[in-house]
């Protein structure tokens, strides 16, 4: 089998177990909506005006959305046994890392095809589908840093003690970057005329980002499960 | 023993840097025009944060090395390497913040994405120490190796990211075309920065020499229970 059907492989696996239980993506857009009205009210009064807040209120609650998918991304593997399955089967390294990285980027595109928008109607001054629009490619860049970043720690996170309190304190710092190129780069055409060298800078961050996480990953991954 | 005299010979070429640095610093390089006393803050400063950057590079080098050879020695490099980084980076930390607070009058800039990204280092590697608390022997090395190798990516990112936002606050004085600062202040930063990496180098070589006496301890107490 190529590697190019061992990962369209691996990847339908993970989207047909979302598909016939729905926990995962359903949580996170739950999570993410509930995450957001909490900060709106943190956020001072009604009557100001939270455009310039956000790129901040988006990007914090899209990165424990985040938190929360990479989280769940590895129980059918570490739960139902099937990482011993696929550890024994010839499938590199590489491949597995590629396909869980596809998976959670299909899950953060997920939900933020309902929460960007969302966000723009109640935000976005301005054209609105134009600014939606520059959003979503920063989101899908940020979305790149978050799978390639987060398939890393979710691995080491998988066989330590307290894997559910590793994860967060491994994947947070990481993300912090992250959050603030895409908080950067959603201010930057959200509050009405668009700053597109701010934005542009702000992207190729978020590209670099994805790039050298890449690198490490594959450098690395063989190491993670070599038990 | 050759690593007990490393660290004797690294710990006296440290400790006469440090002073001559410091009288250097305090009494022979001249006083800047626009900040005053303040400003000797930088030879400190910047020399940390370098030394910290070097210390967190060879983490990531012994973490390869670990990978490639896993002998436990890289391992020991790696963790002493980032506990003194981290030691330096609570420094540049705080002496940054000091020099913030008397020439910006606050303690803390969060729009200076190089401040806040230096923090972001801080907390990637203090969760270092979280991920190797959490996991034991073989996958302890492995884990803290592979993990140091993805927190050096995030170092570049921090530089990367002081010139993706435009309007920043922090003083860049080294740049492409070279130091923005006369050669009379230059040497003494110099001195500095050489008396940090020999301090680095010294504290590590203690670190290992301490490392290598405990399990020469350990081995003997194992053989006297045995006898």
């Amino acid at each position: 089998m190529s590697r190019r059907r061992q990962l369209a492989a691996l990847v339908r696996k993970d989207l047909r177990l979302e598909l016939r239980t729905r926990e995962t993506i359903v949580a996170m857009v739950l999570f993410a909506i509930v995450m957001m009205a909490i900060l709106q009210f943190g956020f001072g009064t009604r009557d100001d005006d939270l455009t310039r807040f956000v790129g901040g209120l988006m990007w914090v609650t899209l990165a424990f959305t985040a938190v929360l998918g990479v989280g769940r991304s590895y129980v059918a593997e570490r739960e139902q046994r099937v990482l011993d399955g696929l550890l024994v089967s010839p499938v590199p390294r590489v491949v597995m890392l590629g396909a869980k990285a596809i998976a959670i980027f299909l899950y953060m595109t997920a939900v933020e095809v309902i929460v960007i928008p969302l966000v723009g109607v109640f935000f976005v001054q301005g054209p609105y589908w134009d600014a939606i629009g520059w959003i979503a490619i920063a989101a899908l860049l940020a979305n790149a840093c978050i799978a390639l970043s987060g398939t890393l720690f979710s691995g080491l996170a998988l066989f330590t003690r307290a894997r559910d309190l590793i994860l967060p304190v491994l994947f947070l710092p990481a993300l912090v970057p992250v959050v603030i190129a895409a908080a950067g780069a959603t201010h930057a055409v959200a509050g009405g005329p668009h700053d597109m060298s701010e934005w542009r800078g702000y992207c190729l961050f978020l590209l670099a980002y994805a790039i050298l996480f890449s690198l490490v990953s594959v450098a690395t991954y063989d190491a993670v499960f070599d038990d | 023993m050759p690593g007990e005299r490393a660290a004797l010979i690294w710990g006296v070429v440290a400790t006469i840097l440090v002073v001559v640095s410091t009288i250097g610093v305090f009494l022979v390089a001249p006083e800047d025009a626009d900040q005053g006393v303040i400003q000797r803050i930088f030879y400190f400063h910047v020399a940390i944060a370098i030394a910290s950057l070097v210390a967190f590079a060879v983490s990531c080098v012994a973490g390869i090395l670990y990978l490639r050879t896993r002998s436990a020695r890289w391992d020991d490099v790696g963790e002493a390497s980032i506990r003194i980084g981290l030691l330096f980076s609570v420094l540049v930390v705080i002496t940054g913040s000091i020099w913030a607070k008397a020439s910006w009058g606050t303690w803390w800039v969060w729009t200076d994405p190089r401040l806040v990204t230096y923090l972001i280092v801080v907390l990637i590697y203090a969760a270092y120490f979280v991920l190797r608390s959490s996991a034991e022997d073989d996958r302890r090395m492995r884990y803290s190796a592979i993990y140091a190798i993805a927190g050096f990516a995030s170092v570049p990112l921090s530089f990367y990211s002081v010139r993706v936002a435009e309007s920043f606050v922090h003083p860049v004085v080294f740049t492409g075309s070279g130091a923005n600062m006369p050669g009379s202040m230059l040497i003494w930063f110099v001195v500095s920065q050489a008396a940090m990496i020999a301090l680095f180098i010294a504290l590590l070589e203690v670190d290992l020499v301490g490392r290598r006496s405990e399990r020469a301890l350990r081995r003997l107490a194992l053989r006297l229970e045995n006898a």
